[in-house]
């Protein structure tokens, strides 16, 4: 399945070079989980603190399925 | 001027001076509701210093303002009530003077404490709504089940870099709160290593303060079970709805 990933703030770094803004598709097996697809791109699922797929909230145990837009973020508690 | 006459100008029909610029968005009878609503800001640093300012300015009628933290240098890139004269004055007392200075019609109550599980309910009771200004997992998960138990809106704020997050959570709805406080036992996002810059608590203090603003009048539509995500680094902005807990 093809996806599209949106890394955010220190997510980003694990965007593949040349990727602008943290922006990039990705090439998976089907039925995989959003925790499957963050470790598949290098990163630690408990890095990571909110996840959506296409606009909407989900677990990491959420399955994935063709041209999802995935987000990835990083948890953000500064005042 | 006090509140009593502002009020009174507002009943026949009148908006105040200074309240002129407020009739195109909420009105008359907005800022009639406004300057008869109790909003809680809670903490006074960053956000909080940004959430006081905007509201005391937009006219709302009762601020109760709690921190028990003081001023340091470290505070001065971006908390607006700090100051080179303030440094180690209580944050919630420094608020408390910005809004005397501004309006008068706005009565305050300082609490210089750190919010408690026990005295929370007590401090915030009454509130119509609430703010999360705060810079911490603990004490934003104590807000927000104190919010919950006393059925009062809750407006949560945070930031990490060039990043931040808005969301308005309602007493009657189950969202998933680790969405905004972490499902870990966590007490710090990635603010540690990105920081607080200047615009970033600007950015999502209006925010929070245009939600505290519809939510009082009505006007608009608000947050509610989604969270507005912004990362200013590349000017994207993303709302994500949340489901409600089954």
């Amino acid at each position: 399945m093809q996806l599209e990933i949106r890394l955010y703030a220190t997510l980003r770094q694990y965007a593949p070079p040349g990727s602008i803004a943290g922006v990039f598709s990705l090439e998976l097996p089907e039925g995989k989980t959003v925790d499957a697809l963050a470790e598949a791109i290098g990163i630690c699922p408990d890095k990571v603190h909110m996840r959506m797929v296409n606009g909407i909230g989900v677990a990491g145990s959420h399955h994935l399925k063709d041209h999802d837009r995935v987000g990835l973020f990083p948890p953000v508690g500064g005042g | 001027m006090t509140t009593a006459d502002s009020l009174a100008q507002l009943q026949d029909g009148r908006m105040p001076q200074r309240y002129l610029r407020n009739l195109g968005t909420i009105g008359i009878a907005g800022q009639i509701r406004l300057l008869q609503a109790k909003v809680a800001v809670v903490g006074a640093g960053g956000l909080g210093g940004h959430v006081v300012e905007l509201l005391a300015r937009q006219g709302v009628g009762e601020l109760l303002i709690i921190d028990g933290d003081s001023f340091a240098q470290h505070n001065w890139n971006r908390q607006i009530l700090s100051t080179e004269k303030n440094l180690g004055m209580n944050k919630a007392l420094a608020a408390a003077e910005r809004v005397a200075a501004i309006n008068s019609d706005t009565q305050v109550q300082a609490v210089s404490r750190m919010l408690e599980p026990k005295a929370a309910e007590a401090w915030l009771g009454g509130m119509d709504v609430i703010v999360d200004a705060l810079d911490s997992f603990a004490a934003r998960r104590m807000l927000l089940q104190a919010a919950q138990n006393l059925r009062i809106p809750l407006v949560h704020g945070a930031i990490a870099g060039f990043t931040g997050q808005v969301a308005t959570i309602l007493p009657d709805e189950k969202i998933m709160p680790e969405f905004l406080i972490g499902e870990t036992m966590a007490t710090s996002g990635v603010e540690l290593q990105l920081g607080n810059p200047a615009a970033t608590p600007a950015m999502a203090a209006a925010l929070q303060s245009q939600e505290v603003v519809k939510l009082i009048t009505g006007v608009g539509e608000t947050l509610r079970r989604q969270i507005l995500y912004f990362d200013m680094e590349y000017n994207l902005f993303e709302k994500i709805q949340l489901k409600e807990r089954v």
